[in-house]
């Protein structure tokens, strides 16, 4: 070997070093683009559905959508109760979010249907959901109609005590408290009767379990969702109730001219 | 008495370093206070625990604008019942659109 075949086999040598990796990085970058390329190509639906098909595949997203939202309002409204314990809240949000999931992954799945037998299948399964829905929704709503109830309920009482503690005072002075204690009772019977309802709504809604297509479960659970309903309509008119007993004592109280402008103990 | 200056500068040098490194902050900062931690701590419980739940103002107070917040409070609650008693009754009476 020469010198100059030395220098020239070197020479290319060195060149084939430098140049693999930037090779080997073209390569993968190209592979890259063709995988990205492909999957693009892929996901596309290519199937050729008719108009009717088209439209019930529409009408079948607009559903979950829907579905969905009012599953999704709920979880946040979940979060916000207050009475209850938080095993029941951690529970009813995992039911929700559970629903949520499964209708999510069932849109993702109708949007890639390519085949109309798929689709018509798929589409079935959103009706079938719907029973699991139709259950989990209300029930969710009884809960925190309760909670809500059960909130007002400890609320009315603080102001009840203060409210006493006002007309005591004017008692005292001599002035006829009959018609503000009156109410004061009613205020309590009402109170106590919103309690005893808003637990009956949960504990007879909270337990039912979604009916599979049984017609006798079925209406099992419509009727025992409509009597929780009664439930919490009961509660409503108590503490609308209490609520104009406490209009009717600080109208009173009022009259009476006891009005304080300094704190005093109502304990 | 050279070597006492360059052994001077030597100190000082290696302190600067130590200094800008951070080594003797470390060293030189306080430790916290636990004291602090644990009075600081009941003392926010105690002032979560004393505040009324839902815009209700003080249990003892019984003054004309106590009774006018907790009513307000009460009929903003009241309002929150109205729309759960009506999400009850739609979600009762919803109907698939399939």
């Amino acid at each position: 070997m020469t010198l100059k075949q030395f220098i020239f086999r070197t020479a290319l040598l060195l060149g084939l070093i430098v140049l693999t990796p930037a090779l080997v990085l073209a390569q993968t970058t190209a592979t890259a683009g063709a995988t990205t390329g492909t999957s693009v190509t892929t996901s596309a639906p290519t199937a050729n559905f008719t108009a009717a098909e088209t439209k019930a595949k529409t009408r079948g997203d607009n559903e979950i959508d829907r579905r969905i939202t009012a599953l999704t309002d709920l979880n946040t409204r979940v979060q916000a109760m207050q009475k209850v314990t938080d095993t029941f809240k951690q529970s009813l949000s995992a039911t929700v979010t559970s629903e949520i999931s499964a209708l999510t992954a069932l849109k993702a799945k109708i949007d890639a249907d390519t085949d109309a037998a798929t689709l018509k299948t798929d589409l079935q399964s959103i009706t079938a959901s719907y029973r699991i829905f139709a259950l989990v929704l209300p029930q969710g709503r009884i809960a925190a109609a309760a909670d809500r109830e059960v909130t007002l309920v400890s609320m009315m009482p603080t102001l009840g005590a203060k409210l006493q503690a006002r007309v005591q005072t004017a008692s005292q002075g001599g002035a006829n408290v009959t018609a503000l204690t009156a109410a004061l009772t009613d205020m309590a019977s009402k109170l106590q009767d919103a309690q005893t309802q808003a637990e009956a709504a949960v504990s007879g809604s909270a337990s039912l379990t979604p009916d599979n297509g049984n017609a006798t479960q079925m209406a099992s659970n419509t009727a025992a969702l409509k009597a929780a309903r009664a439930d919490i309509k009961t509660a409503q008119t108590d503490l609308v109730a209490a609520r104009k007993d406490i209009t009717t004592i600080v109208a009173g109280l009022k009259t009476l001219g006891t009005s304080t402008t300094a704190s005093s103990t109502a304990q | 008495m050279a070597k006492w200056i360059i052994g001077i500068i030597v100190v000082i040098i290696i302190g600067a370093g130590l200094w800008y490194s951070g080594v003797l902050g470390t060293f030189m900062t306080p430790p916290a206070s636990p004291q602090t931690t644990t009075t600081t701590t009941p003392a926010n419980n105690q002032q979560a625990a004393a505040q009324p739940e839902n815009g209700m103002s003080a249990n003892n107070d019984a003054s004309d604008a106590a009774i006018t917040q907790d009513t307000a409070a009460i009929d903003a609650q009241m309002q929150g019942l109205n729309s759960d008693s009506a999400n009850v009754d739609s979600s009762l009476n919803d109907q698939s659109v399939q």
